[in-house]
C-alpha cells in the first residue's frame, strides 16, 4: 500500500454536496484512521458542488482535537477547491486551532472547579 | 377561538405580530382556532414560514387550524407560493416567477433542499445575479439550513420559502422552525441560566462560538460578513430575541411575545456585482 493516498471526497459520501454532519463524520474518520497510520493524504474536492463550513469543521478542523499542527501540516494536502473555498477552509483552520487551543483551558477550569468542589 | 391577523411586514413588528398569535393561544389543545386576515393589509409572502412555526405547534397539539377572510390581493400571494395548500386551498401560478415557495422540509432533507434551490433560484424571474454572489447566498442558506436542522429539534421540520422583489432590488429568503430555540442551546453549553435570547444570539453570532462536539461558530459570522459587503440584512428571531444586522449596524431588541422556535430571514440586494473572490491565491501548503 502506498505512503500517498488520495481521498475523493464526492467519492467517499457519494455525493456533491458537502453539506451534512453525517457526511463530513465520515470523512473526518478516514481521514484520522490514515494519518494516524503514517499516510500522507490529499482530500480531494473534485466534482463538489456546494461545500460550507460546517462540513469543513467537522471533517477537517476536528483533526487538530486528533493530531498536533505539525503532523498536519505535514500529512494532509487539499486539492480541487476553489480559491473562495480555500478562503474558507482557511478560516476553519484557524478556528480550530483555536477552538482546540480554548478548549484545552476550558477543560482544564473545569477540572479544577470539580476538585475544588471535591 | 379566533385570531385577527393584521398587516405582516419583514420587520420586527410583523415578527411581534405572529409571536402575538403563539402567546394567545399557549397551552391550548383539541381546539378549533381561524386565523382570521380581514384586517391584514399587507403580507409579506416570505413571512409565510415564522407564521408556520406557530401554526405547525398548535398543529402539534391537535388543534385544528383554519385560515379565513383573506383579502384577494393577500391570497393571490399566498397562494402563489403555495402557502395555503397547507390549508387545502389550491395554488396559483407564479406568472411572474418572483416565488421561492412555502416548503416543509425533514431534518434530514438537505438534499431535497438543494434541489428545491435548484429549480426556484435558476431560470425564474429572480434575477441572474453574478456568479460569486449566487455562489455566497446559496452558501448562506445551506448554512442556515443545516443548522437548523442540528440545533433546532424541531419535531415538524424546517419551513422555508422567499420572496424576489424586484422594485427594490431585493430577494428575501426565510428559514424558521419550531423548536427549543437559540437561548436554551446556548444555555445548556455555558452552563448560565440567566442570559437572555438576545445575548444568546449575539453570542451565536460571534465567530467561534459553537455549542456542537467540533470547532464551529464560523457560519453566521460568515454571513454576516457577505451581509455587509452585499448590502443586505439578516433578521434572527428566537423566543424573545430579535437581532437584526445589516451595514448600518446591529440592532438587537426584546419581542413583546415569545415565538415558539427561530427564524432566520436573510435579504440580499440582488444588483451587487461585488466580487466575492480572494485577490491573492491560497496554496494547499498555506492553509494548515
Amino acid at each position: 500500500m502506498s505512503n500517498q493516498i488520495k481521498i475523493k471526497i464526492a467519492d467517499l459520501i457519494g455525493s456533491p454536496l458537502c453539506i451534512s454532519t453525517e457526511d463530513s463524520q465520515k470523512v473526518f474518520e478516514k481521514v484520522e484512521q490514515l494519518v494516524k497510520a503514517g499516510k500522507h493524504v490529499t482530500i480531494s474536492f473534485e466534482n463538489v458542488t456546494m461545500l460550507i463550513s460546517l462540513f469543513l469543521n467537522v471533517a477537517i478542523g476536528q483533526l487538530y482535537g486528533s493530531f498536533s499542527e505539525d503532523v498536519i501540516r505535514t500529512q494532509l494536502k487539499v486539492e480541487g477547491l476553489s480559491s473562495d473555498d480555500m478562503e474558507l477552509l482557511k478560516h476553519v483552520v484557524n478556528n480550530a486551532k483555536k477552538y482546540y487551543s480554548n478548549k484545552k483551558a476550558y477543560d482544564d477550569a473545569w477540572l479544577e472547579e470539580d476538585s475544588n468542589e471535591e | 377561538m379566533k385570531i385577527n391577523v393584521g398587516t405582516i411586514s419583514s420587520n420586527r413588528n410583523g415578527f411581534d405580530s405572529i409571536a402575538n398569535i403563539a402567546a394567545r393561544t399557549k397551552n391550548i389543545c383539541f381546539d378549533s382556532i381561524e386565523l382570521d386576515l380581514s384586517s391584514c393589509r399587507f403580507f409579506e409572502a416570505n413571512m409565510a414560514a415564522p407564521l408556520y412555526a406557530v401554526i405547525a405547534r398548535l398543529r402539534d397539539e391537535l388543534n385544528n387550524v383554519t385560515i379565513a377572510n383573506v383579502p384577494a390581493g393577500i391570497s393571490t400571494i399566498l397562494q402563489k407560493n403555495k402557502f395555503l395548500n397547507v390549508f387545502n386551498q389550491p395554488e396559483l401560478p407564479d406568472t411572474n416567477q418572483t416565488t421561492l415557495p412555502f416548503k416543509i422540509f425533514k431534518l434530514t432533507a438537505g438534499d431535497q433542499f438543494n434541489d428545491y434551490l435548484d429549480t426556484y433560484m435558476k431560470g425564474h424571474g429572480i434575477p441572474t445575479m453574478s456568479e460569486a454572489l449566487t455562489k455566497r447566498f446559496r452558501q448562506s442558506l445551506f448554512e442556515i439550513f443545516l443548522n437548523a436542522t442540528i440545533h433546532s429539534q424541531s419535531k415538524s421540520g424546517i419551513f422555508v420559502c422567499g420572496q424576489f422583489y424586484p422594485n427594490k432590488h431585493r430577494l428575501d429568503f426565510t428559514v424558521a422552525d419550531a423548536g427549543i430555540g437559540i437561548l436554551e442551546n446556548v444555555q445548556r453549553y455555558i452552563r448560565e441560566p440567566k442570559i437572555t435570547s438576545c445575548w444568546a444570539i449575539e453570542w451565536a453570532m460571534t465567530e467561534g462560538t459553537t455549542t456542537g462536539n467540533w470547532p464551529g461558530g464560523l457560519g453566521l459570522k460568515l454571513i454576516k460578513d457577505f451581509i455587509e459587503m452585499n448590502g443586505g440584512k439578516i433578521q434572527v428571531v428566537s423566543r424573545l430575541g430579535y437581532y437584526e444586522f445589516s451595514a448600518n449596524g446591529r440592532f438587537p431588541q426584546e419581542m413583546n411575545s415569545d415565538f415558539p422556535g427561530t427564524c432566520i430571514n436573510i435579504e440580499i440586494n440582488t444588483e451587487d456585482t461585488s466580487n466575492y473572490y480572494l485577490k491573492s491565491e491560497l496554496k494547499s501548503e498555506d492553509i494548515f
